[in-house]
């Protein structure tokens, strides 16, 4: 009994600690990236590897997103279906599967999405490069690594996250529409005037912010677990896993706290 | 042509009673050692003995614990990331598995220092690291990628990027390691010259004996975390120490501990 | 004599137009047969994975380990990324409510069903596909490219029953669980919120008036279906794994992708099933 409670407490210790450790490390590659930025020179971002990666990212994400936001509005309409039906309020269901999708599902779908494909693949690309001492190889080289690597991804993937969602939004609007039509039979140009009648351009900015957010976190998240890949395959594996996760917590946390503070 | 000591007192580069732990396994221990300008130094040991740790120190790869490091007259171990490029732009390194970027053709690759450095523009940085390939006979491959070629080919690149910023002094970490003798030889040929016709001076790493024994100025032996003998190639051949001789005759019994045996 | 100029002539825009598009549609129609292919070796895995079940060839205690590394490990994760999410989902909602009616009494009544039968277990299953599914495509990815899952084969041992089965079956179990546990922590963070934000009743918001046997079965349904897709779609891309850091990288992310859409592909069909046969009864 004991020992049970000695491990546990033991455990949590360790998991704590470990925790406190990575938010440390990102909080300081978040200051690194700063220090970079700020004040703008032309030093501080490398426009060849900025372009190198918006077209890599874009290519990469332009699909998978597309189809997560049509499902992501189809399937809010099929959430909202049974009260629509219920209601009788056909002209009601565009302003409702809209004004979440827009707000809060597409941003956070999306995010979601992007961390998987965008930054998990970051981290293994940089994972890679720092087993196999590409990174030492830069700063031998006297290139700073967090430049020349670090923030043109963290500038790509803000830029790239937020043109995705305006896709996205877009997107998940004309799923919900289709669906809304083939399950409802709700004409495409009442729905049309239920969203341009009931949402205003609030909502959509509303989601844009946050997804300004969410890029940043996904970015450097993504870089520091990349960085500081430890052994080989395993550790790759190992750091794409962490990425992800912590990736995850960061847009829900910071969800929170955006749609509080926007209001 | 062996060189004798150089008549400058003054070394370039001086480790002084540097030391170094990893977790529990101390690496180095008041090791001490100097490096003159224009001399081909080999710096030799059995595998895990510190070799490549001892030269990573030198361009702030890796931080000693307690010691000193003078470069050139200027004390640079306690030198920030950020203070430490001029450093890293007068001492180069040649790492063991190259290190070239995998997601870069080689052209591109040697490319970078220039467009970072040089202030080229991408264009004529690609120009002039094709003529860079040239000198290590890579030109034919300035379009390939580094995963597409043999170990000898990444390593002559990588020696053409390396170059590029036309440092006083090149580290090479196990340069001829996993090469065949043709392309081995080769980059001995590559170092010689460096010293010879550009007045470069080089660090080698190695436990090559063929490489050690054909174009080495000056040789230090590590054991246990120190300098155990150094000398020209005729001093180290010519020691007394029977740990030496084991090396250097490369016999599997003798007076030598390594762990693990 | 100066040699005469020899310039082949440019081909029109119309026929560069056609090679690119030729391009193009080989491209896509490339996509699409890896994309068959991979859906084929997909669903040889599971059924594999289904048979494997009975066929046993297992280490013992392995499932036990299992259950542990994925639900023991995804608590905290599940209850801090619901809990938020909960809270703002309910503002939200509030928000949007103020705007028309005003009337914010409804608000827990209709949330509850909508937790029960689909935010519980799809968010759940959103964040098990990051963690548990990036985990077991690193695990496996690795384990292929160190050669171990050969050296299984080489010891008379399907690496599926092996590798594959215990974190089936683990994963359904944990599944259900965790979104049982994700659901409440949305209904409660979301009560709060409701509560202390907008001065919305605790007992009209905790009202279960509306909760039918049908919004329990779709979300349990769904649980099991995300909980059996997750380790699949992982398992299969780690053990598709190539090369070394690198084949392990692009295992892990195709993983995490991959299960996100698994879940949200399942969500789209079980929502869309559950509508159309009972309609009447999740209102």
């Amino acid at each position: 009994m004991l020992g049970f409670v000695e491990r546990t407490v033991t455990q949590v210790g360790t998991t704590m600690v470990t925790i406190a450790r990575e938010v440390g490390g990102i909080v300081v590659m978040t200051a690194q990236v700063l220090r970079a930025l700020v004040p703008p020179s032309p030093a501080s971002l490398d426009g060849r590897e900025l372009v190198k990666n918006l077209h890599k990212m874009g290519n990469r994400s332009v699909p998978i997103v597309a189809l997560t936001a049509f499902f992501a509005g189809a399937l809010m309409l099929v959430q909202s279906a049974p009260f629509v039906e219920k209601l009788q309020a056909h002209a009601l269901a565009g302003w409702a599967s809209g004004y979440a999708v827009l707000r809060e599902i597409g941003p956070i779908l999306i995010a979601l999405m992007f961390s998987g494909r965008v930054g998990a693949n970051n981290t293994a690309e940089l994972g890679t490069m720092t087993v196999t001492e590409q990174l030492d190889g830069l700063r031998a080289l006297a290139i700073d690594p967090v430049r020349y690597l670090i923030v043109p991804r963290v500038v790509a993937m803000m830029v790239m996250l937020v043109a995705l969602t305006v896709i996205g939004d877009l997107v998940s609007l004309v799923g919900a529409a289709v669906v809304g039509k083939a399950l409802l039979g709700i004409e495409p140009a009442t729905f049309y005037h239920s969203v341009v009648d009931n949402l205003k351009p609030g909502d959509f900015l509303h989601g844009v912010y946050k997804s300004i957010a969410f890029g940043g976190a996904i970015a450097i998240t993504s870089c520091y677990f990349g960085v500081t890949v430890k052994g080989g395959a395993v550790g790759v594996g190992k750091a794409v896993n962490a990425a992800v996760v912590a990736a995850a917590v960061s847009v829900m946390l910071l969800d929170f706290f955006m749609t509080y503070w926007l209001g | 042509m062996t060189r004798e000591h150089p008549d400058a007192p003054r070394p370039l580069i001086s480790f002084k009673a540097i030391g170094k732990t990893f977790g529990t396994k101390q690496v180095l221990k008041d090791m001490t050692l100097d490096v003159y300008a224009g001399e081909v130094l080999f710096i030799i040991g059995t595998s895990g003995v510190g070799k490549s740790v001892t030269i990573k120190h030198l361009i702030g790869l890796l931080g000693i614990d307690h010691g000193e490091i003078w470069f050139d007259g200027k004390r640079i171990d306690p030198l920030p990331e950020r203070e430490l490029a001029p450093v890293r732009k007068r001492i180069g390194m040649v790492f063991q598995n190259s290190t070239l970027f995998d997601s870069m053709t080689l052209a591109e690759n040697v490319a970078l220092p220039l467009r970072k450095h040089k202030g080229m523009r991408q264009k004529q940085a690609l120009a002039e690291a094709r003529a860079r390939l040239q000198q290590v006979y890579m030109a034919d491959y300035a379009d390939r990628y580094p995963a597409e070629l043999s170990d000898g080919m990444r390593k002559r690149a990588a020696i053409a990027r390396t170059l590029t910023l036309e440092p006083e002094v090149v580290l090479f970490d196990e340069p001829t390691t996993g090469l065949d003798p043709v392309n081995a030889r080769r980059i001995d040929r590559l170092i010689r010259e460096l010293s010879g016709t550009h007045g470069v001076t080089s660090v080698v790493v190695s436990h090559d004996l063929v490489s050690i024994f054909t174009i080495a100025d000056r040789i230090a032996f590590i054991y246990q975390g120190g300098v155990r003998a150094v000398g020209t190639r005729a001093e180290i051949q010519g020691s007394p120490d029977p740990v030496v001789q084991q090396f250097i005759a490369g016999k599997a019994s003798g007076p030598m501990e390594t762990p693990g045996f | 004599m100066p040699p005469t100029p020899t310039t082949t002539p440019r081909p029109g825009l119309v026929a560069r137009a056609a090679a690119a598009a030729a391009d193009r549609v080989e491209a896509v129609g490339q996509v699409a047969v890896d994309a068959v292919r991979a859906a084929v070796e997909l669903w040889g895995v599971f059924v594999s994975t289904i048979a494997g079940i009975y066929r046993g060839g297992r280490p013992r205690g392995e499932i036990v380990r299992q259950l542990h590394a994925i639900g023991n490990r995804s608590l905290l994760f599940i209850t801090v990324t619901l809990g938020f999410i909960g809270m703002v989902m309910i503002y939200q909602a509030c928000m949007q409510f103020m705007r028309v009616t005003g009337d914010l009494s409804q608000i827990g009544l209709q949330f509850l069903p909508l937790i029960v039968s689909d935010f519980g277990p799809t968010l759940t299953a959103m964040m098990l596909a990051t963690r548990v599914g990036a985990g077991i495509a690193a695990e496996i990815g690795s384990m292929k490219v160190t050669e171990q899952v050969d050296a299984l084969r080489m010891s008379g041992v399907l690496p599926v029953d092996y590798l594959i089965v215990p974190r089936f079956v683990a994963s359904i179990v944990m599944t259900v669980v965790l979104s049982t546990l994700g659901g409440a922590v949305m209904y409660l963070a979301g009560g709060l919120t409701a509560h202390y934000q907008f001065g919305v009743n605790t007992e009209l918001f905790f009202d279960p008036e509306l909760l039918r046997p049908a919004h329990l079965i779709l979300g349990l349904t769904k649980a099991v279906a995300y909980g059996a897709a997750i380790p699949i779609v992982s398992g299969f891309c780690g053990l598709r794994a190539q090369g070394s850091s690198e084949g392990v990288g692009t295992a892990t992310t195709a993983a995490v992708i991959g299960s996100s859409f698994a879940v949200l592909l399942l969500d789209l069909i079980l929502s869309v099933i559950a509508f159309v046969l009972f309609g009447e009864q999740l209102r």
